[in-house]
């Protein structure tokens, strides 16, 4: 579904040239739930931006549904990430004006489809994140993980092939972040490719697979074979912290 | 204790808003350097004194069609009744009003013989009698006025005495006694004028003219159907008298059109109205630009600040004082305004010698732009120093805030 | 799309009320004095000749000597007035100048008025396309031989008459009687091109009356007499003997050749003119103008106007590049959202237009406020200055123009600051908030 092939990606300032990717080579299978860790600076971000289709990249090939998406146009690109890429960032990236039906419309606006079908999709893909009763309430009235639902719901509307979340538990509470990442694996049960970047240990190792990226290579595969006990072991983590916040909370209020 | 070289590397890196802030402070000086100096030159035009008591004297028109009126005794007769109205101080016939935008004008000669025949200037030609000096109250500094007996009623050819205004004899005869001087219509020889007076002011009836102040008072009652009657009174009267003349003068003849009552004051007033004009929407011109500029400089400062705030912020936890911050915005406008203000001189001068070339206006003088650069500096401290306090207040703080 | 981007500019306006409000201002006010100022430039320099601009033509004559007048007169003598007439090539011409009589009627109670009066031709009418209301101009026989025939407007016909039919009817002039042979309608070309010495945009005479009676009902000049050499004039036949110019000639000459034609008649003239004594000039001459020209050669627009125009003009890019500041913060400040937009999935030229309509209605506000500002300051100017009516409307082409001016100028812009931020790479507004 998502290949990446000898990719380059190189910063030139006047000074320095940085090598943010080096022969990056990757492939996501349909239906996979990748994480990517790695430390500051490693390329990350970078990686991210080029497969979302928001940057550009030295060298390299790049196929996303077998189609290569090298050198592509800007409308072009645009479409793509349009329809088959859903975006989830650590700071939920809501636009602040529109209400949470308007912020899950923005993409629906821009593959053109009528009022009726945007209405029916907003609906559903709200109910999908348990949000459907708040369609009219502003981003700056929910808490964090509520925002970051919507933002899931957002990126689910134009139900994308694949999802892109950048830290997306990074800004939340332990409890939160539970629940986000539950409904991530929920999504990705339903069939839509996830990668995921983070530097949470924990939470990548919920995924079926990790992948480091250091110095803009792919350093290590790690396959979990055992799918049971990985998220066994997770929850229990996640258990952990959800009562810790409890006791916090108490002793606030 | 001025950073003027981090600011200058802070407006080199960021070339857009700077660059626009430039070109408006350029472009503004420009305009409001070259409509100040319109303004006040129209200004100053308008302010020119015509020496007469301009509200106590209106002029009007007396058209006989009656062909059974005697065109050479009907107006003294009218004068006489006019006279003796209440509030009447004085009253003349004339050929023409000042400042009315209409009337005679002529370049007499003077000279020994036909080949030392020089012209004087062109000046206004006021056909009247020994009561004009004292209905327009004007100062007559040399010589004497008419004798009644010397006004001869007819047609222009009868002028042979003459009152000039100074402004006339200077220009003619220089420091030399106008006095006693003679000038003739036409060629040396030909209807000779003799100058016996001189009145420190009389304007004509022409503003936009270089001889405004060129006039020239013949002894001729001109005779005519048509008569135009300066009249001076109480101002207080002069409303009634507005009704009570054509009441009297109808009383004695009705078949005439006794109408265009107007004092000099309002012949003021309407033969500058285009300069008022101009002088008014470029004055609004000149206010709303400002107006503009200062509010969009006050603008961009309150967007730069928030772009800023975390430097500022940093600033603040370095060590920076609030007033180190708000004259940081300060040098920064001055450092724009000062570089705006010296292209849009250059600017303001070449446009004005545009304006000078195509139209009819003088030369721009240096004073306009320097005043508009020092308003403008003046202003935009206004500007800048009311977003800039709020700058100033943002906490130290805010630089260990990692957003 | 548009009315997303539309629903989404009216969001963002009202969201920075200040800075919107800031910029429509600065837009209005820079529409609103470039609008007063073209609009007076406008009404000043229309053509009201129209499509008979080109064939109409003012004569004018060199007659005056040498080292006295450098140019040629806006008029003529009143005998080469008078010779003109004699030619056989303009379809149409006519000698005229401006007098003033005084109107009575054959009711005693009808106090009499004084009224400007145009002296000219029977021909004057159809070379202006006067319209009538009814009868029509006097014949050719008036113009030759003279004749007490006079045609008023509705404006005299009501006051007068009270309104009606009333060709065939008495009208008394300075006690004289006319017989009243046409009726026009109310017409002011403005400005009033026929005669730009009497006050350009001054109302139009309602009153004509035939050239021909010149000589014998001795009709003064209410108009310019401008004589380059002191002569002595004691009568009326002196002045119409004498060389002072003080009528204006008009001719129709509908075809190139014809113009040609006469252009070569005028030379004979002269050449005869001069055998006889006059036209002592080595340079002496004749010359047509058209309307067009004409009214350029007498400056008919003020050239405070010229001036006005052009400083408004640049007062409006000073108001522009204002905008295009503002409108650069404003749209740099929301860069994460752009960000976010581009991401999902907007493209460039998505961006750019949402950007762009945003300007465009920022623009059309201030456009329409500026309509207003000068609606408001020509009726303010009008009441103050006592502005000539013509000069102070609003003509209904500015209806149309100034949207048009403003949402254009605001566009030019905000290209920079739309192309600005929808070329910013999306992914760096997209890592933190």
């Amino acid at each position: 579904m998502l290949s990446m092939k000898n990719i380059n990606k190189v910063f030139k300032t006047d000074l320095v040239e940085t090598h943010a990717l080096r022969d990056f080579n990757l492939d996501v299978e349909e239906g996979e739930f990748v994480a990517v860790t790695g430390p500051s600076g490693s390329g990350k971000t970078t990686f991210l931006n080029i497969a979302g289709l928001l940057e550009g990249f030295t060298h390299g090939d790049f196929f996303l549904d077998g189609v290569n998406i090298s050198n592509l146009s800007d409308n072009k690109s645009a479409a793509i990430r349009n329809e088959k890429i859903g975006f989830i960032f650590q700071g939920f990236n809501l636009i602040p004006d529109l209400n949470l039906a308007e912020n899950v419309e923005v993409p629906l606006r821009y593959r053109g489809f009528n009022a009726k079908e945007r209405k029916i999709r907003v609906e559903r893909a709200l109910e999908q994140v348990g949000l459907a009763a708040r369609m009219k309430h502003l981003p700056t009235q929910l808490s964090g993980g509520q925002q970051q639902r919507v933002a899931i719901a957002r990126a689910l509307a134009g139900e994308p092939r694949f999802l892109l979340a950048d830290e997306p538990t990074g800004n939340l509470d332990s409890l939160m972040a539970r629940q986000v990442m539950e409904l991530l694996e929920d999504i990705n049960k339903a069939g839509t490719t996830i990668i995921m970047v983070t530097h949470d240990a924990e939470l990548a190792r919920r995924a079926q697979r990790n992948i480091q990226i250091v110095d803009g290579q792919v350093c290590d595969f790690t396959m979990y074979q055992g799918e049971q006990g990985s998220v066994a072991q997770g929850q229990s983590v996640a258990d952990v912290a959800a009562a810790e916040v409890v006791t916090v909370a108490s002793s606030v209020a | 204790m001025f950073q003027v070289k981090p600011i200058i590397s802070m407006l080199m890196r960021n070339k857009s808003g700077p660059l626009l802030l430039l070109i408006q402070i350029i472009l503004s000086v420009a305009i409001v350097a070259n409509a100040s100096f319109i303004i006040s030159e129209r200004i100053g035009m308008m302010s020119r004194e015509s020496g007469i008591v301009e509200a106590e004297v209106f002029d009007f028109t007396i058209y006989n069609f009656d062909e059974n009126i005697e065109a050479e005794t009907q107006p003294l007769q009218d004068l006489d009744i006019i006279r003796q109205l209440d509030g009447v101080k004085g009253a003349t016939l004339t050929s023409m009003t000042p400042l009315s935008g209409g009337g005679w004008s002529s370049n007499f000669s003077y000279g020994s013989s036909e080949e030392d025949s020089k012209s004087a200037p062109n000046a206004a030609i006021y056909y009247s009698d020994e009561q004009f000096i004292p209905t327009l109250g004007l100062n007559l500094i040399e010589g004497r006025n008419f004798y009644p007996d010397e006004i001869n009623a007819g047609g222009p050819e009868l002028a042979s005495l003459a009152i000039v205004s100074a402004q006339f004899a200077k220009d003619t005869f220089g420091d030399e006694s106008a006095l006693g001087r003679v000038m003739y219509r036409g060629n040396i020889g030909q209807q000779p004028m003799t100058i016996i007076g001189v009145v420190e002011k009389l304007q004509s009836a022409w503003v936009d003219n270089d001889n405004l102040e060129l006039s020239i008072i013949l002894n001729v009652k001109l005779t005519s159907s048509f008569n135009r009657l300066l009249v001076r009174a109480d101002e207080n009267a002069i409303v009634g008298l507005k009704e009570a003349i054509p009441a009297a003068l109808h009383k004695e003849n009705p078949n005439r059109v006794v109408r265009g009552f107007t004092t000099i004051s309002e012949h003021r007033t309407s033969i500058y109205r285009n300069h008022e004009l101009m002088a008014s929407v470029l004055s609004l011109m000149v206010v709303l630009l400002l107006l503009i500029t200062s509010l969009g400089l006050a603008g961009m400062v309150m967007f730069n600040i928030e772009r800023r705030t975390k430097q500022i912020g940093t600033r603040r936890a370095l060590g920076a004082k609030k007033r180190d911050i708000v004259s940081f915005f300060l040098v920064e406008n001055y450092l724009l305004c000062l570089i705006g203000g010296g292209l849009g001189g250059l600017i303001a001068v070449q446009l004005g010698q545009q304006l000078m070339t195509l139209y009819s206006l003088p030369k721009l003088e240096l004073i306009y732009p320097i005043i508009t650069v020092a308003g403008l500096l003046v202003l935009t401290t206004v500007a800048v120093i009311l977003p800039a306090r709020k700058a100033a207040k943002i906490s130290p703080a805010i630089a260990t805030r990692s957003v | 799309m548009f009315f997303y981007y539309l629903d989404l500019a009216w969001r963002s306006i009202k969201k920075t009320p200040f800075l919107s409000l800031l910029m429509v201002l600065a837009i209005s006010i820079g529409i609103g004095i470039t609008i007063t100022t073209l609009n007076i430039y406008k009404m000043a320099s229309v053509n009201p000749a129209g499509e008979r601009s080109s064939s109409l033509f003012a004569v004018q004559l060199m007659s005056q000597d040498p080292d006295t007048w450098e140019n040629l007169s806006k008029q003529i003598t009143y005998q080469d007035a008078f010779n003109l007439l004699d030619s056989e090539v303009p379809v149409r011409q006519a000698a005229m100048f401006r007098t003033g009589l005084a109107v009575q009627t054959d009711d005693v109670n009808f106090s009499p008025i004084l009224e400007g009066v145009r002296v000219t031709g029977g021909d004057f009418f159809g070379l202006f396309k006067v319209p009538f209301l009814y009868g029509g101009p006097w014949s050719k026989q008036v113009d030759k031989e003279g004749g007490y025939k006079v045609v008023i407007n509705e404006d005299i016909n009501n006051k007068a008459f009270g309104g009606g039919n009333n060709v065939g009817k008495t009208l008394l002039l300075n006690r004289k009687p006319y017989q009243v042979v046409g009726i026009t309608k109310t017409w002011h070309p403005s400005p009033k091109y026929y005669d730009v010495n009497n006050g350009a945009f001054n109302d139009s005479e309602q009153i004509y009356v035939p050239f021909s009676l010149a000589p014998i009902e001795e009709f003064e000049s209410w108009g310019n007499n401008n004589s380059w050499r002191h002569e002595d004039i004691r009568t009326y036949q002196d002045r119409l003997n004498s060389e002072m110019h003080w009528v204006h000639y008009w001719a129709e000459l509908t075809n190139p050749a014809m113009q040609q034609e006469y252009k070569e008649w005028l030379v004979r003239y002269v050449e005869q003119q001069k055998a006889l004594g006059r036209f002592k000039r080595p340079d002496a001459k004749g010359e047509v103008s058209d309307v067009a020209t004409w009214l350029a050669y007498n400056k008919v627009v003020p050239e405070d106007n010229k001036v006005l125009v052009g400083l408004s003009v640049l007062f409006l890019i000073v108001c522009l590049v204002n905008m295009l500041g503002l409108l650069l913060a404003k749209f740099l400040k929301r860069a994460p959202e752009v960000g976010v937009r581009r991401a999902i999935g907007a493209s460039r030229l998505q961006i750019f237009s949402q950007h762009l309509v945003e300007v465009g209605l920022i623009g059309f506000c201030g456009g329409a406020l500026g309509l207003l500002w000068a609606w408001g300051a020509l009726s303010l100017l009008s009441s103050r200055f006592d502005l000539e009516g013509s000069l102070s409307q609003l003509d209904s082409s500015m209806w149309f123009i100034a949207p048009i001016i403003a949402v254009s100028a605001a566009i030019i812009a905000g290209i920079y600051p739309a192309w600005r931020i929808c070329s910013t790479n999306p992914s760096i507004y997209l890592k933190s908030q």
